[in-house]
């Protein structure tokens, strides 16, 4: 038998089981183990903190989508958001499912290209393209979705100039019945922009309007929103065919599925009220198939998911640094992670589980990270079991936006490991060192020796 | 037109006429024909005369300029031509005569036409018979006409054309150790053009070989059963062996076993069981005529052709076990090719093309015949769920239908139609109850053509979106999968039936167009009945290469091929004549490729020229092409054997024809890659295999590179040699 753990000693007060601000006592298991290998020998192999993503959840969550969708819609094209996640092997594990590639900037642009992606598979979102990022895209036949119309001179400018027709969508943002309306990207839908950069795209030789893009938030918890967005966009797009003679090709409905996450400030956890993707699918299509489209002029679907398909699928792994009392008699614990690996702890409450096995007794605990910086807090507070110092802790949802937003700041970024459908641990991005920093840096002259 | 154009297209119209006398175009047989009509010479001088003038009257007249190149009119003229030929003197009554025979015979056949034309019958040798018979009565009491004699004492002709020698080469080959029954097939086979010497027969019988072994062996076939049957029954052999009658079961048994029927076992053993009948109708015809001093010639043939043709037309199934000719290629081996090949291409494709009822990929939980309740008169209906990796139906604990993946899934109409019926109040059912009081819970039934019914089954409660009466469209939402009547966990019950009532008795009607996946491996359906536990789904088109084989007439192709460092130029020309026949014409050689494009599929059907040629290689390549790709999926499919490379080979084939094929020509696609690049482009590698039996003896390799813009780039590689034709935009 094993050794018993010691657990520190508390007092409690007694609680009749109301959820109060330290949420639901709802963890009470350990994860010891991803997808069959231990957190412990992860951690023994790879350090402490790490990234672990599970290929197996990314294939079943974008095999889990396509079917949500379908299997409700004739045609349907996932794009996977790079700046979600755009660590190659992440971004290659959902091109061999078949998405094509939804980018933001000119790096990731070339990220795609980079990772094989053919360029008339590259949808190319965002408020900043430079001329020489358009240029290629031009070039390469992608997918230009017109943020504003400064942007529309320049490709249209851009075009004449190469004797290329550029193949462009605008994106159109409208009014779902949501707060905050999101309108600071693309055209508006209501007060006539979106009409207005759409007679000038089909008044344009050089200009092929090949789609219609919306982006409506971002995670959304009312699927009933997409609907009245789909139905916004057919009707746009049988406007076009009426007024022009001309089908479009596509409607892309972007991203913004809320995932499993917690989101700061709600009662109850994510998994319970958070919108599954089958909702938002029906939602969808259920608004184009009901549209004016005929049934065999249906627009191909395209989706921009990112949070909701990788989100679940990678966890961050830490140790206990220590444990603490605060000064009003709170309990703290402080771990290996900061905010500058977790940069969503400031969106969601994520869960925290331990990595070995505890008793049913827990404290109320606030998190702290291990930078010197009085920002650095993981949970504010968590009803957490008593964790000793060396103790190893899961993250869970990390997937997406950390390993794209995360920043070196005073710690140093640990490495990323995938586990693989064999239950192989592949390392897919090393741990940053002093070496790999040193190499961005120039001291002058002048400033190179000093004495002190 | 020019002269020399003239020219051409009156020899085609004589030489044809001569060929037509056994069913054939060939030139070379026509010469052979020609040949032998000469073999008396007055006969053959009477012959072409006959057929020069009924020709020349024919165009006059300004009758159809394409039946008189073909001979049409110009065959029975020929015919009357060698008859009186050989019966009378040459002078100048007789060419008066031959004339006016020649003319008559004309009207014969172009009235004899009008009315078996309306039946879709042949008129044969009709006008032949009339305008001979006509003649011969009408010129008894002609005094000026004289009897021939050189029928009589033949030694004398042969002495005349060619002396001594002519005579003993004509005894000694009149002695030749060739047995009786040979014998008189070779002399009833000259009997056709009025020659009665074995030597005429054998030269024919060369000409017919060359023209089709199929025609041969039917000819050989024919006539032993009439033999046999003379022998069997105690017929006069003499009235085979001495009269112009023999050669009646040789044209009955090419006609019947595979000019107007398609080459078959069957063909055959109809020209065997007609034969009797041809004997018997020959026996009391004869009685008959010989009360007019007339012979019967043809008329036993020409009597159970056509009767036998438009017995055929009434039949009202089986019409392809005993195939007519639906368009005339002037070979029994084109026909039995290039049939055999429809028929296993596209002879089993449905007239009404239906989807699969859903969107995305389903599996199928019980198929025709299943274990638990498609039995009986329900027995052709599937039931269709959604399952995940892991093969489970259900997510969670599958305790409610919302866990159900296909639950609450749209259900989408298979073809266009009308709703004939729908139901659409029953509950739902918690999972494992069954409602067997309203056994098919929320159903549609569309109507897609008479005595063609869908019905879809178990639909959610109040979630139909159509209405009776209103018309609808293929893939267009019907409602959303449920969990109603019959139905202990949420599925989709779909089938065919011949009547609009829900819960009709099924019939067997197959899907087109559908994947099946099997892991990472798909495989298309042209059309088929789904199985058990197959994970089905619509085809999804892929637009580049729908747009690669999406051919336009009077769009042009242009290729450019490097050979021995010289550049050659190909320019294809896609054209449609007015048949609504689509094809591709080699503007350099002149050959041409025939192809169809239906739905997703592109096909080529025929090909026509020399084998060599780039559209040859092109006709190869792309036999058929599925726009869709599904990574490492493989379309099979035969080539007719007319385009087998081995020539040799393929003329043993051709007397087998009708009995069985020992040679394959097989065509394989496989959908390659998606190159990556700046434009995206698909690779197509395909193989055509021909052989004998198992044994491959003759491979060509190809690559097809498609882009955006069309087909770029076509490889070849044969017996180690690989030619690239670059497309020139």
């Amino acid at each position: 038998m094993e050794k018993q753990r010691y657990e520190r000693p508390i007092i409690k007060k007694l609680e009749s089981n109301m959820p109060n601000k330290f949420g639901m006592r709802t963890e009470y298991r350990p994860m010891t183990h991803i997808d069959n290998v231990g957190v412990k020998d992860l951690i023994n192999e790879h350090g402490s903190p790490l990234f672990v993503i599970s290929e197996k959840s990314v294939r079943d969550n974008i095999r889990n989508a396509r079917k949500a969708f379908e299997t409700r819609y004739p045609k349907v094209q996932f794009a996977w958001s790079y700046k979600t996640n755009y660590l190659d092997a992440v971004c290659r594990t959902f091109h061999q499912e078949g998405s094509w590639a939804e980018v933001v900037s000119g790096f990731e642009y070339d990220k795609a290209i980079h990772n094989g992606v053919d360029g008339s598979k590259i949808i190319f979102n965002g408020p900043d393209k430079t001329e020489d990022d358009l240029e290629k895209a031009i070039k390469n036949n992608s997918l230009i979705h017109i943020d504003h119309l400064d942007e529309l001179y320049t490709v249209r400018k851009l075009a004449e100039r190469m004797d290329i027709k550029a193949q462009v969508a605008i994106r159109v943002n409208m009014d779902t019945g949501i707060y905050p309306m999101w309108d600071r990207f693309g055209f508006n839908y209501e007060n006539g922009q979106a009409w207005d950069a759409l007679n000038k795209i089909m008044r344009s030789d050089v200009m092929e309007l090949v789609g219609l893009h919306t982006h409506i938030g971002t995670f959304m918890l009312s699927p009933n929103a997409y609907a009245v967005a789909a139905g916004k966009m057919a009707d746009l797009a049988i406007g076009i065919r009426d007024k022009y003679g001309h089908e479009i090709q596509y409607i892309d409905m972007g991203g913004g599925f809320a995932s499993q996450n917690n989101l700061k400030g709600a009662y109850l956890p994510g998994t319970d009220i958070n919108p599954t993707i089958d909702d938002f699918a029906e939602a969808i299509t259920s608004a184009l198939i009901n549209s004016n489209f005929k049934p065999e002029k249906l627009p191909l679907l395209i989706l921009e998911t990112g949070r909701a398909l990788i989100d679940d699928a990678a966890y961050l792994l830490g140790t206990v640094i220590s444990n603490k009392r605060l000064s009003d008699g709170r309990r703290s614990t402080i771990l290996d992670i900061g905010v500058n690996v977790l940069f969503t702890s400031f969106w969601y409450d994520h869960k925290i589980t331990p990595a070995q096995p505890f008793t049913q007794h827990t404290e109320d605990t606030v998190v702290y990270g291990p930078l010197c910086m009085n920002i650095d807090v993981i949970r504010e507070n968590i009803s957490l079991p008593l964790l000793n110092k060396g103790d190893h802790v899961v993250i869970q949802n990390v997937g997406a936006y950390n390993m794209t937003q995360w920043m070196q700041f005073i710690t140093l970024r640990p490495r990323i490991v995938m586990i693989d459908l064999e239950g192989n641990v592949h390392v897919v991005r090393e741990r940053e060192n002093l070496q790999r920093l040193l190499e961005f840096e120039k001291v002058p002259e002048h400033l190179k020796t000093f004495e002190l | 037109m020019n002269t020399k154009q003239r020219l051409h297209n009156a020899w085609h119209c004589i030489i044809n006429s001569y060929g037509q006398v056994f069913f054939s175009k060939n030139p070379v047989f026509a010469i052979i024909l020609f040949i032998v009509t000469f073999f008396d010479l007055y006969a053959g001088i009477a012959g072409l005369l006959a057929v020069i003038l009924s020709n020349s009257v024919a165009s006059l007249l300004g009758l159809s300029k394409i039946k008189i190149r073909e001979g049409a009119y110009g065959f029975n003229s020929l015919l009357v031509g060698l008859g009186v030929g050989i019966y009378y003197q040459p002078g100048v009554e007789f060419y008066i005569i031959l004339l006016m025979v020649s003319v008559i015979t004309l009207f014969f056949s172009v009235t004899i036409e009008g009315i078996l034309g309306k039946y879709g019958l042949p008129y044969l040798s009709i006008p032949f018979l009339l305008g001979i018979w006509t003649i011969i009565i009408a010129t008894k009491s002609y005094s000026a006409l004289n009897i021939s004699e050189r029928g009589v004492y033949n030694l004398n002709d042969m002495y005349a054309i060619g002396g001594l020698t002519m005579v003993k080469l004509y005894e000694w080959f009149n002695n030749l150790a060739v047995p009786e029954s040979l014998r008189i097939y070779f002399k009833s086979l000259s009997a056709i053009l009025f020659q009665y010497h074995m030597f005429a027969g054998i030269l024919i019988a060369v000409g017919l070989v060359y023209y089709s072994r199929i025609a041969f062996l039917l000819s050989l076939i024919g006539f032993y059963t009439a033999y046999y049957f003379y022998l069997f029954i105690g017929a006069n052999l003499n009235e085979l062996a001495y009269s112009y009658i023999g050669f009646n079961y040789i044209l009955t048994a090419i006609a019947i076993g595979g000019f107007f029927i398609v080459p078959s076992r069957r063909s055959v053993l109809w020209v065997i069981f007609l034969t009797p009948l041809i004997a018997i109708i020959l026996s009391s015809t004869a009685y008959i005529f010989s009360y007019f001093q007339l012979s019967v010639f043809s008329l036993p043939f020409n009597i159970i052709v056509i009767m036998f043709l438009y017995v055929l037309k009434f039949r009202e199934k089986d019409l392809s076990k005993l195939a007519l000719v639906t368009i005339q290629q002037f070979s029994p081996e084109k026909h039995a090719y290039n049939f055999n090949n429809y028929m296993d291409r596209f002879g089993n494709l449905p007239w009404i093309a239906m989807k699969l009822p859903f969107w995305g990929e389903w599996k199928v939980t019980q198929a025709h015949g299943g274990q638990y309740t498609h039995k009986d008169n329900w027995k052709h209906a599937w039931d269709f769920e959604i399952a995940d990796d892991e093969d489970k139906v259900y997510a969670d604990t599958g305790n409610k239908p919302e866990d159900y993946y296909c639950y609450n899934k749209p259900v989408i109409a298979t073809a266009d139609g009308t709703v004939e019926a729908v139901k659409n109040d029953v509950e739902d059912n918690p999972i494992g109850d069954v409602d067997m009081k309203n056994n098919w819970g929320n159903s549609v039934v569309i109507k897609h053509a008479e005595k063609l019914y869908s019905q879809v089954s178990h639909l959610k409660k109040d979630s139909i979106k159509v209405e009776k009466g209103q018309i609808i469209k293929q893939g267009e939402l019907i409602g959303y999968c449920g969990n109603s009547g019959r139905s202990p966990v949420p599925h989709l019950h779909f089938q065919f039936q011949s009547t609009p009532d829900i819960g009709s008795k099924t019939i067997s009607y197959p899907i087109s167009s559908y994947i099946v996946r099997d892991n990472e491996n798909f495989k298309f359906q042209l059309s088929g009945i789904p199985e058990k536990d197959q994970r089905i789904s619509n085809l999804t088109t892929n637009e580049i290469i729908k747009k690669a084989f999406h051919f336009v007439p009077g769009e042009k192709m242009r290729f450019e091929t490097e050979t021995d460092g010289k550049t050659v130029l190909h320019e294809w020309l896609i054209e449609a004549d007015i048949y609504n026949n689509i094809y591709f014409v080699c503007q350099r050689t002149g050959a041409k490729a025939w192809f169809r494009q239906s739905g997703n599929v592109f096909y080529f059907t025929q090909y026509n020229g020399k084998p060599n040629t780039l559209l040859y290689f092109f006709y190869l390549s792309s036999f058929k092409v599925v726009s869709a790709f599904y990574k490492n999926m493989q379309l099979k499919d035969d080539y007719p054997l007319t385009v087998f490379p081995n020539k040799k080979w393929l003329f043993l084939q051709d007397f087998l024809i009708p009995f069985f094929k020992f040679l394959k020509a097989e065509f394989t696609l496989n959908y390659k890659s998606l190159e990556k690049g700046k434009v995206e482009r698909i690779v197509l590698e395909s193989s055509s295999a021909f052989g004998r039996r198992k044994r491959v003896n003759d491979t060509f390799r190809f690559s097809i590179r498609l882009t955006p813009k069309g087909i770029e780039k076509l490889e070849i590689s044969h017996s180690g040699k690989t030619i690239t034709a670059n497309r020139k935009f």
